[in-house]
């Protein structure tokens, strides 16, 4: 086989192959303990994160922790195959509402020894509500890194320029239902053929923009007994509020447009609503005057939705490892205020109440809906309960189904996935 | 080759490499798929795992996404499937017809192949985008209303094949052009002398010489066109209202999202069952081919 | 015939610009600020910028870029020679010595392809775990070659070739590995260097396998490690389409170095028959 390629790929491979194993295996000081620390942070949210890292790894020379971040969805499924056989990460980062799944698959372990007067994390500094997402029977799995509620966003230019400005000049965001349709009337630009060339508003992520209104509606996912709710009468008038404004009053772009976000960052979308985690987008545009607020009121009560961030530990860790992990979730958490400026609301009240969060004037507005804010509901099924709010949502803003029947078909699929949950976990 | 008969015991040595490696990492993990397919188990409680029979089975066969999902995934493959090959076809013979730039078009054309499905899904998703994408900047310069290539229903899955079409038309082009250079040139002058015209070229020698590499063309693009999931998944995330949701994405969706293992390996049973009964059906159709 | 070929030529011109459209724009929007990159005026940037890639680069602790960058090249190497070697030995039993079920072995071969690939995902990596070869790049080489591709390619190409220069080697006595190595294998360079083009490519861009297969950032690979970046929900166009350049960037000089190989010696040989 002399002088065929293939003989030559050989020797590239053998070449390759010694390389790799003189700098593959980087030198890492032995003493240090290594911490593995996962998350769904891409964005420049994540950037801001490895800066707070940098500086936990200088304070803390005795370890060392190492990053690694992914998207969301890649994310979990990394994780749970990584548990799986026991080699995943030492702290990662859990949502609130993913918690039950993985409480039941038992990849987490019990921190409540992190809450006490010698780490500084103090149970009396969390809300109940927050505190209450991470207990689980006895067991605490997590600890509260943030709160990312839904709020409004509003071009502030654009407010200024349609009078809806305070007598101090700054905008004036809408609070309830009524001004909030009269702002998006005088905030749109239609053209000389119809089209919109600016829009007052646009929905968004639309099962998140639903779960923000359901509780100003009143409406609930599960009834007292457990049972799924979904088609109750307050979700479907949150529901009917979405597809009248998109279908009937068109004061939103229709359905096939993906006008939304980046609408707004072209400035032809003047409000909407999204998560406070959304901010470091805009952060990077020049030239761009942003302004937050609570999600106005358009049912019967203030409402919202929003998640957390819980900072968790592998269940089987020794000794020094743990040790290692609880200093860096304190000292992450004692940072939050860093974390906050990328986006987010801290859980920890007395950050909350520092002056330094409250000039953050984005997250501070969106900080004042935590009170009557809720979270997603409790349950280990919370993908399907999701999916199946993601289409009912799609087919009443797309006009094919109305809310009423959306929903009644949402709510047959949950119960039949928890029948069979049910059914296939019986012990 | 009768004397290569008595050498047969090492004529079978030719294969153990390649066996081993396929035992130890298909036959393996398949015949552990094919028992999970029996069984339930939820990854996130794992102790519950038991047997189930055909149950798995018996609610794909009534699970409204899986008869959807096959739906979506058989009108892709009836979209690309034909279009891919005749396109890579035709592709391959103007290659061969040119007399200069030759190679720099042949690269050019698979350079699109050379990005992988995530990176090619992102471009052509802001291609596509409804506000500033590319073709809605050209449609508003010449005065048309933007298009929602991706928001509309009707339009999703036809957007996704013409960016199939780009990403992978050049890999089957490069294949069936060295193919075609393979074929002996006096086959040509031959009939050539006698006066054949170039269809009749086409059609009686260069057709039947490429029909091996043809058919192989014809079934790894079936089998890939109903295993579509990254472009889908990347683009659309199997929206607008599950119209671009391929059977792929179903099973990824359930044992990675539902964590139902059992289901999901139900289902891509199902679904290599789909493939294998389209490839066998295509197969007896070019009869001919197959030695 | 000239003309045609002209003409020819013309029209493939035309069809690879519209092919290479997409990857040009792509590059030009990798230049662009977020800004430009949101309300296009132009194609072509009106004021190129290197942020996008500096930012991809910054960090490097959690970017090991020249790591990754070995790592592909080692893995996509070794694969891309196993996968050749291994196939083409299995690919001549079948098409040229015809063992006993040669048929059926192709079949379940081209059945193996018809699979799902994410059912092997679990299994396959329970059992790397075993051999202990997580997060090695035995992890990633090994496995691949068991694809069923590279051995229906190849077979598929060996059949189109008339077997007269073998069966006249073997006439003369050649060994069958000498039939293999001496004959066959040059016969089937065209072929065998275009499967050699794909399995460095498809093992080059694989995402599933390093990413669940490996777990240090040390061990990625460098489209899956820039790839990681790709935000979940930012719409950071400018800066995605600059990791994409950068992720794909070595491949395309891999095919410029490999692709005059492509090009058969056949068509002026010929054989006489």
């Amino acid at each position: 086989m002399r002088g065929h390629f293939l003989t030559g790929l050989f020797f590239m491979c053998v070449v390759l192959a010694a390389l790799k194993l003189f700098t593959g295996g980087g030198p890492l000081a032995r003493q240090k303990t290594e911490i593995s620390f996962w998350n769904g942070w891409t964005g420049p949210d994540g950037t801001a994160m490895l800066e707070v890292i940098r500086h936990f790894n200088e304070e803390n020379p005795d370890i060392e922790v190492s990053m690694q971040r992914m998207a969301w969805d890649t994310y979990y499924n990394k994780l749970m195959v990584s548990a799986m056989s026991g080699r995943g990460p030492q702290v990662f980062v859990i949502h609130a509402s993913t918690l039950p799944r993985m409480v039941r698959a038992g990849y987490l372990a019990d921190v409540s020894d992190l809450f006490g007067s010698s780490t500084g994390l103090l149970p009396s500094d969390f809300e109940s509500k927050v505190l209450d997402q991470v207990k689980f029977g006895k067991k605490m799995v997590g600890v509260p890194l943030d709160i990312h509620p839904q709020g409004l966003y509003c071009n502030a230019d654009q407010l200024i320029a349609a009078g809806l400005k305070n007598p101090d000049g700054t905008p004036k965001p809408p609070t309830n239902r009524d001004e909030f349709i009269d702002a998006i009337k005088k905030l749109q630009k239609v053209g000389a053929n119809g089209d919109h060339d600016v829009w007052g508003f646009s929905w968004t992520f639309w099962r998140n923009n639903f779960m923000a209104l359901i509780p100003q509606f009143h409406g609930r996912y599960f009834d007292d007994n457990g049972n799924p709710d979904l088609v109750n009468p307050g979700n479907v008038a949150a529901l009917a509020f979405m597809g009248d404004l998109m279908n009937h009053l068109k004061l939103t772009p229709p359905a096939e447009s993906n006008a939304g976000w980046t609408g707004f960052r072209q400035k032809k979308v003047a409000m909407l609503f999204e998560g406070v985690y959304m901010v470091g987008d805009l952060q990077s545009l020049t030239d761009f005057k942003y302004f937050g607020a609570p999600v106005p009121q358009i049912g019967s009560q203030p409402g919202t939705v929003g998640d957390s961030h819980c900072l968790c530990i592998r269940s089987d860790l020794n000794g020094k490892e743990r040790e290692a992990s609880e200093r860096f979730i304190s000292y992450l958490s004692k940072h939050s205020l860093a974390w906050a400026r990328a986006g987010q609301v801290p859980a920890r009240i007395s950050i909350r109440n520092s002056p330094e969060f409250k000039q953050l004037q984005v997250q501070y507005a969106f900080s004042k809906e935590v009170p009557y804010m809720i979270y997603p509901p409790r349950t280990p099924l919370l993908f399907e309960l999701i999916q199946e709010i993601d289409q009912a949502v799609e087919r009443v803003l797309r006009g094919e189904m109305t809310p009423q029947a959306a929903l009644e078909l949402a709510n047959s699929n949950v119960e039949k996935a928890i029948a069979r949950d049910k059914e296939e976990n019986k012990s | 080759m009768s004397s290569i008969k008595s050498q047969s015991r090492h004529a079978n040595l030719f294969v153990v490499p390649y066996g081993m490696s396929f035992l130890v990492f298909i036959v393996c993990p398949i015949l552990f798929a094919a028992a999970l397919a029996f069984t339930q188990l939820d990854l996130t409680s794992r102790e519950h795992l038991h047997f189930v029979g055909l149950d798995n089975f018996r609610e794909a066969l009534k699970d409204p996404y899986f008869i959807q999902a096959t739906k979506v995934t058989c009108v892709y493959a009836i979209m690309i499937v034909p279009a891919f090959v005749v396109l890579s076809f035709g592709l391959a013979l103007g290659l061969q017809a040119m007399t200069f730039g030759r190679n720099a078009v042949r690269g050019l054309i698979f350079l699109p192949g050379m990005f992988n499905v995530v990176v090619a899904s992102i471009i052509w998703r802001w291609f596509y985008d409804g506000e500033f994408g590319f073709f809605n900047y050209l449609l508003k310069r010449v005065g048309i209303m933007p298009i929602h290539w991706l928001g509309e229903k009707t339009l999703a899955l036809p957007s996704i094949v013409v960016m199939s079409l780009w990403w992978g038309l050049g890999g089957a082009t490069i294949i069936l052009l060295a193919a075609l250079q393979q074929i002996p040139t006096h086959l040509y002058e031959a009939a050539m002398i006698d006066g054949a015209t170039s269809r009749r070229l086409l059609t009686n020698i260069t057709i039947p010489q490429m029909r091996h590499v043809l058919l192989f063309i014809v079934v790894t693009s079936t089998i890939g066109a109903f295993q579509v999931f990254g472009q889908t998944f990347m683009m659309t995330n199997g929206g607008p209202d599950r119209s671009t949701t391929g059977l792929v994405q179903l099973i990824y969706d359930t044992a990675f999202n539902k964590y139902r293992l059992g289901y999901a390996a139900a289902l891509s049973w199902l679904l290599f069952a789909m493939i294998l009964v389209v490839i066998i059906v295509q197969a007896l159709l070019l009869r001919r081919s197959i030695d | 015939m000239k003309v045609r070929g002209r003409i020819a030529a013309i029209v493939m011109l035309a069809v690879a610009v519209v092919f290479l459209s997409p990857a040009v724009l792509m590059v030009f929007t990798a230049f662009k600020s977020p800004d430009e990159v949101l309300n296009p005026s132009s194609a072509i940037p009106h004021h190129w910028t290197l942020e996008n890639f500096a930012r991809t680069l910054k960090y490097s602790e959690e970017a090991p870029f020249a790591q990754w960058l070995l790592n592909s090249m080692l893995i996509s190497t070794s694969v891309t020679f196993l996968v050749l070697f291994v196939s083409s030995l299995t690919a001549f039993a079948i098409a040229r010595l015809k063992i006993k079920g040669s048929g059926k072995i192709l079949a379940v071969i081209v059945a193996s392809m018809m699979i799902p690939g994410q059912l092997f995902l679990i299994p396959v990596y329970l059992m790397l775990g075993w051999f202990h070869w997580l997060d090695t790049p035995l992890a990633l080489i090994v496995p691949a070659t068991a694809g069923g591709f590279g051995v229906f390619m190849l077979t598929q190409f060996m059949r189109s070739i008339p077997p007269s220069l073998e069966e006249a080697a073997l006439i003369d006595g050649c060994s069958l590995w000498g039939v293999y190595s001496q004959i066959c294998l040059p016969l089937c360079t065209p072929a065998l260097a275009t499967l050699g083009i794909f399995t460095f490519i498809g093992s080059w861009n694989d995402f599933l396998g390093p990413l669940v297969f490996m777990d240090s950032v040390r061990n990625y690979t460098l489209p899956v490690g820039i790839a990681l970046y790709q935000s979940s929900y930012f719409t950071e166009y400018g800066k995605t389409l600059a990791t994409s350049v950068l992720g794909t960037a070595p491949l395309v000089i891999v095919y410029c170095i490999f692709q005059k190989r492509i090009i058969s010696s056949m068509a002026t040989t010929g054989l006489k028959d």
